[in-house]
């Protein structure tokens, strides 16, 4: 085949794949009534709304759908912060020295991401609920912590690193916690972004623990409160869409800033 | 396991340390994954009167109760049917993209990176996209006039529900497979391909017996991790089919969540999740033996 033919179903697929999210992005820039007018036929003002307007991602942020993204953000960003401390100072506990019992506290580690989370989710629910977790940060957050493959990620990458590098900082007389915070960490910048967006995004993207454990308005989740919006007897597609574009764009943001390291270290962690 | 190292710098000191590393991590995954789990299989084994409160073991009584449970058995049923056709049709998609997507031509970079694009949808959100797109005056139909075929009911009729579930799942999964093998693509040395050619080997012949054998391990890796997600698919199907219409789409991990709490009986749903473990990890270990086979 040649390369135009290439290029011709490279940009049908592409197009394709593009479609759906281009049509939800016009139309959360579109008022109430234009929304369905032009979809029953495709034409170029299906996917170019002709007179966009901001006006339903500002009736997004007066709604409950704002708290709720910025419910999302926090829960993230401190499983990121916390989870990726922990799972890295383990990993650095499964691979800077060795020693008897390793082999079973990985094994551990290995297991509990064998176990589906949402196999779990229901005895943890109840779990949650006798500990006063529901409706709490806490209770959203912490699920998240526990997560095997992120400590899985980072030992790969650091039985990579030098056992001799160790050897020479601790006749230096640098501590544990010192090669652990400046040898380890800052050789593993692509692992940590890894396991971060891992993290990351099982907490984003969460759906059926946030629907057990996070059910009042103030502790509401982002993909929770959009499929509230559906739940209502009027559904206001215009803030469908324009919750859907936002829940989705920041962390397309966020794969698209870290991309080289997320492949790179695909190829570091064995899998290949 | 290794045990400790001669010079007897790795006993001591250096364990309590690493177990100092560990403890919040290994905590972490006692209280939030092993031991709910441990919790789960008890609950399976027993049940709770919704009358009285009291919890009594009944032992395997639960798995009797659903195996005599028609409901069960058709989401059995809808499980390994959507399974049997979303895995091969995605990782066979996945492939066929990777391989497209790493030839040389005009814009490729940018067109991998809009197939790549649904990665970042969280799955509530591609649910509520598609149930627009879905309905009778929807893009999808639109499109489909387009290209002549009359109007469909989609997500309303019994015969399309999971298959536009299933449609929809590879626009969300496809991307993302097709990243790893993409990966493992790049890494075969073009070399063998040069060869390859000189020999008088055709496309066909350089795919099947260099691009394949090489792709084995990121292939595996993704037909496994395919598997067991597909098998826990739920939000694309609470939100916009709720298992229905006539059970078409009660994939079992949707069953699971009606019985714990539309139907409220806990044990009986926890008897489920177990099963339906079992059955991921007969899979997966089937998946396993099949491609060692395969050296």
């Amino acid at each position: 085949m040649s390369r135009r033919l290439y290029a011709l179903l490279g940009t049908i697929i592409g197009l394709a794949f593009a479609l759906p999210l281009l049509w939800a992005l016009s139309s959360s820039l579109r008022g109430g009534s234009e929304i369905f007018r032009h979809i029953s036929r495709l034409s170029w003002e299906t996917l170019v709304p002709v007179d966009p307007t901001l006006g339903n991602y500002a009736s997004l942020v007066t709604g409950d759908f704002g708290r709720a993204i910025l419910n999302s953000l926090l829960v993230a960003l401190v499983t990121v912060a916390v989870g990726l401390l922990i799972s890295a100072a383990a990993a650095f506990g499964l691979s800077a020295v060795r020693f008897r019992g390793q082999g079973a506290l990985f094994a551990i580690v290995v297991l509990s991401f064998l176990i589906p989370f949402d196999a779990i989710a229901i005895p943890l629910a109840t779990l949650f609920r006798d500990w006063d977790l529901t409706n709490t940060y806490a209770g959203l957050i912490l699920p998240g912590l526990g997560h095997g493959l992120a400590i899985f990620l980072l030992r790969q990458f650091f039985l990579a690193i030098p056992k001799d590098l160790v050897e020479a900082a601790r006749i230096d007389g640098l501590g544990w916690f010192g090669v652990f915070a400046r040898i380890y960490l800052p050789l593993s910048r692509p692992a940590l972004v890894s396991a971060g967006l891992t993290l990351f995004i099982f907490q984003w993207q969460s759906y059926v623990w946030p629907l057990l454990i996070g059910t009042d308005a103030a502790h509401q989740l982002g993909p929770i409160a959009l499929a509230n919006m559906r739940g209502q007897f009027t559904i206001d597609y215009g803030q469908l869409f324009a919750g859907s574009i936002v829940l989705t764009v920041i962390p397309l943001l966020i794969i698209l800033r870290f991309q080289r390291h997320f492949t790179q270290s695909i190829a570091t962690t064995g899998l290949k | 396991m290794t045990g400790a190292s001669p010079r007897g710098r790795s006993v001591g000191r250096p364990v309590l340390v690493s177990l100092a590393f560990l403890a919040p991590a290994l905590v972490a995954l006692l209280v939030l994954r092993l031991i709910p789990a441990v919790m789960a299989f008890a609950s399976s084994l027993s049940h709770t009167s919704l009358v009285t409160g009291e919890t009594t073991f009944v032992g395997l009584g639960n798995y009797a109760t659903l195996f005599a449970d028609p409901t069960f058995l058709q989401s059995v049923r809808v499980t390994l049917v959507f399974s049997l056709i979303v895995n091969p049709l995605q990782i066979a998609a996945a492939l066929a993209l990777a391989v497209l997507f790493t030839r040389r031509f005009a814009g490729v970079r940018f067109l991998r990176v809009l197939v790549i694009l649904p990665i970042a949808v969280p799955p509530a959100v591609s649910a509520a996209i598609w149930s627009v797109a879905y309905r009778p005056d929807g893009l999808l139909n639109s499109v489909l006039s387009v290209l002549g075929v009359p109007p469909q009911p989609f997500l309303t009729s019994p015969g399309q529900a999971l298959w536009s579930l299933i449609v929809l799942l590879s626009w969300i999964g496809v991307g993302y497979w097709m990243m790893f093998l993409i990966a493992g693509l790049q890494d075969i040395p073009t070399s063998l391909y040069e060869a390859a050619a000189i020999d008088g080997a055709s496309a066909w012949a350089r795919f099947w017996h260099v691009t394949l054998p090489l792709l084995r391990r990121p292939l595996a890796f993704v037909l496994v991790a395919d598997t067991v997600s597909n098998f826990l698919v739920f939000a694309p199907v609470q939100m916009l089919t709720n298992g229905g219409p006539q059970g078409s789409t009660n994939v079992t991990m949707f069953d699971i969540f009606t019985r714990a709490y539309s139907v409220g009986d806990l044990n009986l749903a926890q008897a489920e999740v177990m099963l339906l473990v079992l059955l991921v990890l007969a899979v997966v270990i089937v998946q396993f033996r099949l491609l060692r086979g395969r050296d």
